[in-house]
């Protein structure tokens, strides 16, 4: 724990366990662990083959993480950013490198649990090294009764043989104005999934873009998007893949449900081959629940909002 | 114990299921046999009071005495009406576990799951299985019949409920029937297969939108293979053509 921060980490925890973390993860010496603050950083651990550099300045943090080569970390990296001020801006820059053949699951929990209007900006270059295998799990919790516009970028590239797995979820409150954009660049034999789930409401608006160049030899991308708009709610889904790699193989897939009146959804696949040994496929559908679903439950005793519940949990679990 | 009075749907001028009156008595079983198109599906999504259907038919439906014609398919289920479809949708994200209990909303215990499932020649593995395109038709419909051995319904329909499994698993199904029979559940199996009318303890022959004959089934079989399979009467509409 960094000095005098003992207050401050007792109300990040208690945000972070809304988000669904384990604050106990947080101090375990034996775990990676980073603690944000606003532009603070409070808390950092860190263990053999792992470096962490940390540079602030007002609205500011910039972490530097590099995990040496051959280091397999047989515990997740911990992540834990956080936002406690009703109103400010908060912007964060990530340069993480992670080493050859080196193996790291990421958990990184962002709440921002009494904004009233806050700005949240994250920008994130990833560099995976020949061989090397990472996960990432990013789960956000913002505020029902407030507004937060998030804006997160990443930029990935995965080297030979890499492979990067990400789920992002943003499904235990409201969203506010949300813009995700995950670019990521594969080379020969590197595999990716990236999975999006996200349950809007009220107006909040989202916007994701995720793109997936399948560059190397049998590189191959899959991207997921689930979406659930609510009341007035409005978002866009972009997924694009680009096939140049021989023999590389890419899907995307987009579901998004609509449930509420004033719903506005739109999904937009863009596919495209440059190498003709590439192979690329997407599904996407937008509308209500599925009726056959609902009259299934039903059929059992639930009622429709009991069934619409269960099958959107089902789609967001 | 489910009595229809004089029921009957048309779409398009066209009279699909034509006044049909039956009781069906607690803790029978009853096949209905009918060819494709001879109004089997509409009778069952009328009697269920499905989207499309509820409110568009004539004449009565009873449960237990009480009047559920114009219930809406959640109070219909409530009273203990139930069905499996012919071909079960499948569901995102949804675990079997999670299927069977309904989200939570029924706290059966680990163990009466993994049974029901073993009644339907599952392993218990698959109650961590999800009820997604993973599971193959035949999986999928196993677990629906799970789900109604749990939930125990006073009458359940089983539209088609061989379609999807090898014909080796009509003993599977007996056993799945005497099992509901057991617990004085009415049975009612729509099908043009043979095979599962005869693990009925009555047969009602469907034709052209009405009841042609009733009685054991070896006498509806006999008829059906007598008039049925060389009959080319349809009425019912296409799947994309019913409203």
């Amino acid at each position: 724990m960094e000095r005098n921060f003992s207050k401050e980490f007792e109300y990040i925890s208690e945000a972070y366990e809304k988000s669904g973390g384990e604050v106990s993860n947080l101090l375990a010496k034996d775990i990676v662990s980073i603690i944000v603050s606003g532009d603070q950083v409070i808390g950092r651990n860190t263990v053999e083959g792992v470096n962490i550099e940390a540079e602030t300045k007002e609205n500011f943090v910039k972490l530097n993480l590099n995990v040496e080569d051959n280091t397999r970390l047989k515990k997740p990296v911990h992540l834990c950013v956080g936002y406690l001020k009703d109103f400010g801006e908060q912007n964060l820059e990530y340069d993480i490198r992670i080493g050859k053949n080196a193996q790291v699951n990421f958990v990184s929990h962002c709440s921002f649990p009494s904004s009233q209007e806050i700005t949240h900006n994250s920008l994130a270059n990833i560099q995976l090294d020949e061989g090397a295998d990472v996960t990432y799990r990013d789960s956000h919790f913002h505020n029902d009764n407030g507004f937060v516009n998030l804006d997160t970028k990443y930029y990935i590239k995965a080297g030979k043989n890499a492979s990067f797995d990400n789920r992002f979820e943003l499904t235990k409150s409201r969203v506010g104005k949300m813009n995700v954009l995950m670019d990521i660049s594969l080379d020969d034999d590197a595999k990716a999934y990236l999975e999006t789930k996200v349950k809007e409401k009220m107006d909040d608006r989202v916007d994701i873009n995720e793109t997936i160049h399948l560059n190397g030899k049998r590189s191959s991308g899959i991207a997921k998007t689930y979406v659930v708009g609510q009341d007035e709610s409005r978002a866009e889904v972009i997924n694009e893949v680009y096939g140049k790699g021989d023999n590389a193989k890419g899907h995307i897939e987009c579901d998004e449900i609509i449930a509420g009146e004033k719903v506005e959804l739109t999904t937009i696949p863009k596919l495209k081959v440059i190498n003709n040994t590439a192979e690329i496929t997407h599904e996407a559908s937008v509308g209500k629940i599925n009726a056959e679903q609902l009259e299934t439950l039903m059929s059992k005793g639930l009622t429709e909002e009991q069934a619409s519940n269960m099958i959107i949990n089902g789609i967001l679990s | 114990m489910l009595t229809i009075k004089n029921l009957g749907y048309s779409t398009d001028g066209k009279d699909i299921i034509k006044g049909i009156n039956y009781t069906f008595e607690d803790g029978k079983t009853y096949a209905i046999l009918g060819n494709n198109g001879t109004g089997k599906s509409t009778l069952v999504k009328a009697i269920m009071g499905m989207h499309g259907y509820i409110n568009k038919h004539k004449g009565k439906i009873y449960m237990d005495n009480d009047e559920i014609t114009d219930a809406p398919l959640v109070e219909r289920a409530k009273k203990g009406l139930s069905i499996t479809l012919q071909e079960p949708v499948r569901f995102k994200g949804i675990s079997v576990k999670n299927y069977l209990s309904l989200g939570g909303k029924h706290d059966f215990s680990k163990e009466k799951m993994e049974e029901a499932l073993e009644m339907v020649g599952l392993r218990k593995e698959y109650l961590n299985r999800k009820v997604d395109k993973t599971l193959s038709g035949g999986e999928r419909k196993r677990v629906e019949l799970a789900s109604i051995i749990l939930l125990k319904p006073k009458v359940v329909i089983f539209d088609e409920p061989d379609s999807g499994i090898d014909m080796m698993s009509n003993t599977m199904l007996k056993d799945v029937f005497e099992e509901l029979r057991a617990n004085n559940t009415t049975v009612i199996s729509i099908t043009h297969r043979e095979e599962i009318s005869r693990i009925a303890d009555r047969a009602l022959l469907l034709c052209g939108g009405e009841i042609k004959e009733e009685g054991t089934p070896e006498k509806i079989n006999k008829l059906y293979k007598e008039t049925c399979d060389v009959c080319d009467h349809i009425n019912e509409p296409e799947e994309d053509e019913r409203v």
